[in-house]
């Protein structure tokens, strides 16, 4: 075990001494954030906090997305197939990278949090702050796992491609830009069964100190389901060719 | 660990094959190392050594045959952190530096060296502290080869550790790699250069088309390669007859000047001798590249051996 620490503090002082990750990852979520609940006079507390909720849920979503465009980079430079003639073992390391997507998704969703209570003036209880942080980070879980089975299946550019893609997809589908009542009934109804929107909605519930719906948490473990089979399938057939 | 070397071989091959598609990449390879030996894998692109390299370290399976590595699976030495390799076209991640990455594969060996001694070991000492990715080719391979070498296996594998490199580059590679094996570990490097494998491995295995064509000293391939070379100036006389002399296998000539192979030089000489044809006698050996060309020329294979490749 302290080995895959090692590895995942490897991974995580690479992942931010990434310009590029810290200004999409990170700057871009609060960035939005601000914008969107500042701009033409302001917005009420209601949405300050669902966007906070649906910014946190995109920077997470990035940034678990992100690990998986790392791991294809890796099997790229041949650095995957390094590791193979290591005593470190194929589990180590998939673990490792996966503990590390968990580790990078934090500082986007405490910073856009943190925006939230200090400049946007959300107020919530002390444990409803814990159970947001908690639930954000581990509803970022299955992201994580698209990332990586997209890292390990497919070559680094279209893996790029490819992560935008769902990052798009599921943060627009998912409501985290801009509620999902602005979107017809249609894709209102396809929403609903995003993680993405999933995540958002048990946050929200959370923040408004609401049990959160069984239908977004039945949606939430479908996905980690769904996801962690695709990143386990995608792994085994990496591994028998990186 | 150090010293209680076990008796076995550090490599061993049993008829191992390895198909890609129709393509046998590795045909029936017979190979045993023994542990302390510097052996040099030698062959054209494509011949088949990085797949040699790739079942040694356990990175893929034979189809038949068999490869162990210390008398096990090679996977098992591997994990055991007996072996370390530098692999063919890889590049070191972006955003380490030189320290952080090869302290980090230490962290993955049970025995690892000393970091900074792996770093000097491998000429890279004053690099430590700079990004990897932003060395220069000769400093990157040398990283890869701190890699290799930092966990302190007992066998070290270099695929064409040099390709690519220029000659300065090259050689500093090559004293590294001599240090390193001047501990008493097994090396294993593959190469198309020549020079290097006569230069840096006291064993050459020269393969071809997923064969061993030939194995031994740089010295017995040479010989292998059919003697010594004999060239004299004709001066205008015919060239007539110089095949039939004694020892000579192969008569070229060159403008004025006639080149002999010969098995026996000294009796090929004495008959110019005696023909008063020496003018500006010159007998040299035959070159490792040579015995390299005929080694693995297509033309020079048994009908057999190309047929059954046919079917």
């Amino acid at each position: 075990m302290a080995l895959v620490l090692d590895y995942v503090a490897l991974e995580t002082r690479r992942t931010l001494r990434d310009t590029g990750f810290v200004i999409f990852g990170i700057g871009m979520p609060v960035l939005m954030y601000l914008l969107f609940t500042n701009i033409g006079g302001g917005a009420d507390s209601e949405w300050k906090t669902a966007s906070m909720i649906g910014m946190a849920t995109y920077g997470a979503l990035g940034a678990a997305l992100s690990a998986g465009t790392g791991v294809a980079e890796d099997k790229s430079l041949g650095w995957l197939r390094q590791l193979r003639i290591t005593p470190m073992t194929p589990a180590q390391v998939v673990v490792g990278r996966a503990l590390t997507a968990s580790v990078v998704v934090l500082p986007a969703i405490l910073a856009v949090l943190a925006v939230g209570g200090l400049i946007n003036g959300v107020s919530m209880a002390v444990w409803q702050w814990a159970v947001v942080v908690l639930l954000l980070w581990f509803g970022s879980l299955p992201f994580t796992l698209l990332g990586i089975g997209n890292g390990y299946r497919l070559s680094a550019q279209s893996t790029g491609v490819v992560n935008v893609g769902c990052n798009l997809g599921f943060s627009i589908l998912g409501g985290l830009w801009f509620p999902m009542q602005f979107f017809p009934g249609w894709i209102q109804g396809i929403g609903t069964y995003t993680p993405t929107r999933a995540v958002s909605e048990l946050g929200t519930a959370l923040g408004r100190g609401e049990a959160p719906g069984v239908l977004a948490v039945v949606v939430l473990l479908g996905w980690l389901l769904i996801f962690g089979s695709y990143a386990v399938v995608s792994y085994r057939k990496a591994a028998r060719t990186a | 660990m150090t010293k209680t070397t076990p008796p076995g071989p550090a490599v061993r091959f049993d008829a191992a094959t390895k198909a890609f598609g129709a393509v046998r990449a590795v045909d029936g390879l017979d190979l045993e190392l023994k542990p302390g030996q510097t052996t040099a894998l030698l062959g054209r692109n494509g011949a088949g050594k990085s797949t040699t390299i790739g079942l040694l370290l356990g990175l893929d399976q034979p189809d038949t045959g068999s490869v162990r590595l210390f008398g096990g699976a090679p996977a098992r030495a591997v994990q055991a952190g007996r072996v370390g390799a530098m692999l063919q076209d890889g590049r070191p991640i972006p955003r380490v530096t030189v320290r952080e990455l090869v302290g980090f594969v230490a962290k993955t060996y049970p025995r690892a060296m000393p970091l900074d001694e792996a770093l000097d070991l491998a000429g890279i000492g004053e690099f430590g502290a700079r990004r990897a990715d932003r060395l220069s080719g000769g400093q990157i391979q040398r990283v890869r080869f701190a890699i290799a070498l930092v966990g302190d296996p007992d066998l070290v594998v270099l695929d064409e550790p040099t390709a690519a490199l220029d000659v300065e580059a090259r050689r500093a590679l090559w004293d590294s790699m001599r240090r390193f094996a001047a501990r008493g570990k097994t090396v294993l490097f593959s190469t198309h250069y020549l020079t290097e494998a006569d230069e840096n491995a006291s064993r050459i295995v020269v393969i071809d088309r997923g064969r061993i064509v030939a194995d031994g000293s740089g010295d017995q391939l040479r010989r292998a390669a059919g003697g010594n070379l004999v060239s004299f100036d004709l001066a205008g006389r015919p060239s007539e007859g110089l095949s039939l002399l004694p020892g000579v296998t192969e008569v070229e000539i060159r403008g004025d000047r006639a080149r002999l192979r010969t098995d026996d030089s000294d009796a090929t000489v004495v008959a110019l001798a005696q023909r008063n044809a020496v003018r500006g006698l010159e007998v040299a050996p035959a070159t490792l590249e040579d015995a390299f060309l005929r080694l693995t020329d297509p033309d020079a294979r048994p009908a057999a051996a190309r047929m059954e490749e046919n079917v």
